[in-house]
């Protein structure tokens, strides 16, 4: 058995939520990248074995969303199809998922990618009010009903954002914002550092704007589909570092140097790419647009979640073979400034690797000029279930385009992990 | 007929010999079996309801049978309606008086005969099938889509004469029971439920079991029936009182004058039926349903609808194509060229469940086809045709691009750009190159040969013409255009596709105008020739639609477009000659820019749904000649020359029968079903007739285009019709 190839891939633009996307379904962004992918490849849906894809808050109206949007796109109803939650990196597990059921034996030819809507995530009533409307829709008179109705309280009408409650780890208590100030403490990245970054990462996705339509399917909304969006709407042309530097910390009011500027922003978009072996693109006649060379998942304590790729890279680094300098470009996840530069620091940093890998050499210098060319998600967004599949895609192609050799994706994951991906060309 | 025989003692005894019954008795239960030998389908001719007389009658001699169940063994279908080959051939008024007093005794066998009597519907119920069930005390329906209830018989031009009109309104409420005999419309299981037609649902595998329980717990009395709701204040409100009667007729009335125009007596004639009738003696009302049936089976339009009615059936599965030749399964339709056509095409395709990629150059044209298949969806969602779900899953089966990406693996394009040689030749040369040879390149042009677009292709031979009508969703009609290259594998395929979508399709050969609009398009010019002589367009509207047009010359223009219209007249002109000059008119009324409802300015003025005469193109004519035109004259010149056009396609062998043409002129452009065609239309007028008059036009106006064509002379001459010898 030959490697797995990622035969070829497409996304949609990346939407800032609440904005052109906020009416369009992830089951239905899903499908248009299923089904834009399906036409690209003119691969017969008969010829599709399953569909993985990932979702971290999967619609509400339709459960296991990798079958609806197997559906929608026209596969036949025989086909399998399931959806995967690894958080941040749910995106990358639908990759490795798939990698692992073609190695197994059990399907030749995949779909993954990822879907997520954040706008529709649910208001949500609170478990109190939910306890009594569910009591009521069960009472059986008038005496029972009017006892409900009397338990109720004005409070108890506040909708809570289903959004926050999905980024905040119940088992640290902390929020995704909260786990990068303590990064940014730990290894004082100051607010301008994180601004610089951030600024660099809006430049960049503004400049590679045509580069990435490559990468894009436009989609058509509005009532009269009189809206085409062909671009990402997250980046800025006049991001300006005063700009940034006037937005007040999100997260610690106080003593906080996380904003929303230097954060990734919430977004909606999906993605999906062709997985197959080798052996059987080529026989198709598909020329692919890269291979997985390795992977690696780890966990880590939550509160520190955003160090994920400083655990994840060292690994995955000696699965390939490889060392950090081998990697002609390097993607690694933009949930937050502060969290990106914290892993540039550890995993340079001797002190870092002696106290966790046992080792006095650091795992290695990641050159910033190879490291997110076309911008990341704090200027592009970061739909949580979809950005492990785009970095992935977004870093095939601009491989293609320098004719590199090898590749480095990386994710930090809500709930204290990591996950690694290197790909060879 | 057969003597009886009867079986073995016991439980269970069959009595045997006849022929489309069976009769099986189970203790106090008879259940009478519907079984037609050598047909998919129940009919109910005199035959069958002689022997359903005789069975009823076996079975009243029997007082320990308690019960009786009607069913059928033909799946999907419980009985179909009446044979209309027996109403076709009725003759005398009489004779379809007395048939419908015949049937309606032996149903009111069924009814008084004190038994408990159901009726087990497991699929098609319709005419004198419902009216059958209509007579038994209690009704139930399988759960599957193939339980249709209706009475259909206003579309064959008469009106249910074995009871319906009586029975139906007293079980399912006036309001309910007046919408579907004046529409003919069908009813699902579920809709008979709820309003009370059918009495239970069961699953389909144990219907007749659970039938029979269901009568057994009737006579027992452990079973309750009856409506469970009470009639809603609104409908008691309409429908019990006298006042509410009256809103309720006259507002019937209103419908179906605006719907058939008049032309069509049958529907008018069934709520004076039921007018006079609901609510009062039932006998009584019966013979009154008894006359006016065997009044309307006599008429014209009745015998016209059954001639179309076969004839639909007929070109529903005609085989143009030998049978060895098996069409292509088509898995993804390419479209080409966004906008309206395209847009009506796509949704056409998703609404069957076939995905389609549709392309054209930028997203401005894509914007408008999808929001014109959107339209379309919504629409249907309105009209309850499609839940929500639906449209999410079809609406999205439409995959818009700007590229040829997703065309390498199409069964079928249809070619649906701008009406350009150069370009549809351009768009063949490209897609040919990226499509396998097995494609189908199917051009909906409706001017250009297709020989010459097809040319422009690799592989000819896989290129065809598939010619749809405006609107797409609503005209059953497609040409389908055989190049002299193309090749029969290419023309069953679209053939089969074709009616995949729900088209009726003719067979046309690759000329100017193909069939359709080459005759349709005299009617329009001559329109022209009458308003320079001085007629108003209103008038010529109006005395169109008086024949039975759905719409009138001139507007019809308005509505194509002046532009259009003149291009293709053009087109037939330089191709067929002096014959088809293009009334001066139209050059005129194009050249001021005004192109009919598209710029809101055509030969009419167009104000939301109202419209009045353009004064512009009144100082476009000169003195007009002759002055004053009879109606009847307009009305000839406008038909006959279409008459004569279509003779003309016959002897050119454009189409390969009279009946292709009738079919194609209701179909494709509204001509009136109730008149069958145009051409049985001009054998009720005469060949002799026609040629008189055409003569008489060619002569008096010195006009080439009125000169009888030779295939009509040769008829005359043979004192014979278009449709053999009349």
């Amino acid at each position: 058995m030959g490697r797995i190839a990622i035969v070829e891939g497409v996304r949609t633009p990346f939407v800032k939520a609440w904005t052109l996307f906020e009416d369009i379904p992830a089951q239905r962004l899903g499908a248009i990248c299923v089904r834009e992918l399906l036409e690209m490849t003119h691969l017969d849906p008969d010829l599709a074995d399953e569909v993985i894809f990932g979702a971290v808050a999967q619609p509400v109206e339709a459960s296991n969303v990798a079958r609806v949007i197997s559906l929608y796109a026209g596969i036949p109803k025989d086909k399998r199809a399931y959806t995967v939650s690894r958080n941040c990196a749910s995106g990358f597990e639908s990759i490795t998922s798939a990698l692992e059921k073609i190695r197994c034996g059990l399907d030749e030819i995949v779909v993954s990618g990822g879907t997520e809507s954040m706008s529709n995530i649910p208001l949500i009533f609170g478990k109190d009010i939910t306890k009594i409307f569910t009591r009521l829709n069960r009472a059986k008179d008038l005496a029972e009903k009017i006892k409900l109705f009397s338990q109720m309280r004005p409070h108890h009408f506040k909708p809570v954002a289903g959004i926050a409650l999905g980024l905040t780890d119940p088992v640290c208590g902390l929020n995704m914002g909260q786990t990068a100030e303590v990064l940014a403490k730990e290894f004082g990245i100051t607010r301008e550092e994180q601004d610089g970054f951030s600024l660099m990462s809006h430049k960049r996705a503004i400049s590679g704007r045509m580069k990435l339509r490559e990468e894009i399917v436009p989609v058509m909304t509005g009532r009269d589909y009189n809206i085409v969006v062909e671009d990402d709407n997250g980046p800025r042309e006049n991001q300006t570092i005063e700009a940034l530097s006037r937005l007040k910390p999100y997260f610690e009011r106080h003593t906080g140097t996380v904003t929303v500027g230097n954060s990734c922003q919430v977004t909606d978009g999906a993605c999906a790419v062709l997985v197959m072996d080798e052996e059987k693109a080529k026989a198709m006649g598909y020329e692919p647009l890269g291979y997985i060379r390795a992977y690696s998942y780890i966990g880590l304590e939550p509160h520190k979640m955003g160090l994920g790729p400083v655990y994840a890279i060292p690994g995955v680094l000696k699965k390939a073979g490889l060392k950090l300098k081998d990697m002609d470009l390097v993607e690694i996840n933009e949930a937050f400034a502060a969290q990106v530069l914290a892993c540039i620091k550890a995993l340079d940093s001797k002190k870092f690797a002696e106290e966790n890998f046992n080792t006095s050499e650091p795992v290695g210098r990641i050159d910033i000029e190879k490291l997110n060319v076309n911008g990341g998600a704090i200027a592009l967004g970061h739909p949580v279930g979809v950005s492990g599949s785009r970095l992935v895609l977004t870093l095939l192609k601009e491989m293609k385009r320098r004719n590199a050799r090898f590749g480095l994706a990386s994710l930090c994951v809500g709930g204290g992990q990591g996950g690694a991906v290197i790909l060879e060309r | 007929m057969r003597g009886r025989r009867t079986g073995r003692r016991g439980d269970l005894r069959t009595v045997s010999g006849m022929n489309t019954l069976n009769l099986r008795i189970e203790k106090e239960i008879a259940i009478i079996e519907f079984d037609q030998p050598d047909s998919k389908v129940n009919v109910l001719n005199t035959d069958t309801m002689r022997e359903l007389d005789g069975a009823i009658d076996g079975i009243l001699g029997k007082p320990e049978i308690k019960a009786l169940l009607i069913v059928s063994k033909k799946a999907g279908i419980f009985i179909a309606g009446a044979d209309i080959k027996e109403i076709e051939h009725i003759t005398s008024a009489d004779d379809a008086r007395e048939k419908a007093e015949n049937g309606k005794a032996v149903l009111d066998k069924i009814s008084n005969s004190g038994l408990v009597t159901v009726a087990v519907i497991n699929g098609v119920c319709l005419g004198g099938g419902l009216e059958l069930a209509l007579a038994c005390k209690y009704r139930v329906a399988g759960f599957s889509d193939a339980v249709k209830l209706g009475l259909p018989e206003v579309k064959l031009g008469i009106i249910p004469g074995f009871g319906g009109t009586q029975r139906l309104p007293r079980i399912a409420g006036l309001t309910r029971g007046l919408n579907m005999i004046l529409s003919g419309e069908m009813i699902s299981g579920r809709d008979a439920l709820k309003c009370g037609l059918v009495d239970r649902l069961f699953p389909e595998v144990r219907l007749i079991e659970n039938s029979v329980a269901l009568a057994r717990g009737i006579l027992q009395k452990t079973i309750r029936t009856g409506r469970k709701e009470k009639k809603k204040l609104f409908l008691v409100l309409l429908e019990d009182t006298p006042f509410g009667r009256a809103l309720l007729f006259s507002q019937a009335r209103k419908n179906v004058l605006q719907k058939t125009k008049g032309f069509y007596p049958a529907s008018l004639k069934a709520l004076e039926v039921i007018r006079r009738t609901y609510g009062k003696d039932f006998k009584a009302g019966s013979r009154i349903e008894s006359e006016a049936f065997g009044e309307l089976a006599v008429t014209d339009v009745s015998k016209n609808l059954i001639k179309v009615f076969y004839l639909n059936e007929e070109f529903k599965k005609l085989p143009w194509i030998a049978a060895d030749i098996k069409p292509d399964k088509i898995n993804k339709c390419g479209i080409l060229g966004a906008g309206v056509m395209g847009g009506g095409i796509a949704q056409l395709v998703s609404f069957y469940d076939i995905p389609s990629r549709l392309k054209d150059i930028n997203y401005e044209a894509l914007k408008s086809a999808l929001k014109t298949a959107k339209g379309l969806f919504d629409y249907a969602l309105k009209k309850r045709i499609l839940k929500r779900h639906q449209v999410d899953y079809k609406m999205g089966l439409i995959s818009p691009t700007t590229t040829y990406r997703g065309f390498e693996n199409t069964g079928i394009v249809i070619e649906a750009v701008v009406e350009d040689l150069n370009i549809k030749q351009k768009v063949f040369t490209e897609l040919s190159r990226i499509v396998p040879p097995t494609t189908v390149l199917a051009s909906n042009t409706s001017s250009l040969p297709i020989i010459n677009i097809a040319q422009a292709a690799e592989y000819p031979e896989r290129a065809v013409g598939l010619h749809f009508f405006n609107p797409v969703h609503r005209m059953p009609l497609v040409e389908v255009i055989r190049s002299e290259r193309s090749s029969d594998r290419a023309l069953a395929t679209t053939i089969a596709f074709a009616r995949r979508i729900g088209k009726v399709v003719i067979v046309v050969k690759d000329v100017p105008g193909f069939l359709i609009n080459r005759i349709l398009l005299s009617y329009m010019n001559e329109a022209g020739f009458l308003f320079e002589e001085g007629m108003d367009i209103r008038r010529i509207d109006r005395i169109a639609r008086g024949f039975g047009m759905p719409m009138g010359p001139v507007e019809l223009i308005d509505e194509v477009g002046i532009d259009v219209g003149y291009k293709v007249a053009k087109i037939l002109e330089s191709s067929y000659g002096p014959r088809m000059r293009v009334a001066p008119i139209l050059e005129k009324v194009k050249e001021k820019g005004l192109l009919g409802k598209k710029s809101k300015a055509g030969f009419y003025l167009h104000k939301g749904r109202e419209k009045e005469p353009n004064p512009a193109i009144f100082g476009l004519v000169g003195p007009s000649g002759s002055g004053h035109i009879s109606d009847e004259t307009a009305l000839k010149r406008m038909i006959y020359i279409m008459v004569n056009e279509a003779a003309r396609c016959l002897e050119e062998k454009v189409a390969d029968r009279p009946q292709t043409v009738d079919i194609g002129m209701i179909m494709g452009t509204g001509f009136p079903p109730f008149r069958a065609g145009l051409l049985r239309y001009a054998d009720s007028v005469g060949a002799g007739n026609i040629v008189k008059d055409l003569e008489v036009f060619e002569k008096g106006l010195g006009a080439l285009r009125f000169k009888p064509c030779n295939y009509l002379i040769d008829i005359r001459d043979k004192m014979g019709g278009f449709y053999g010898t009349v």
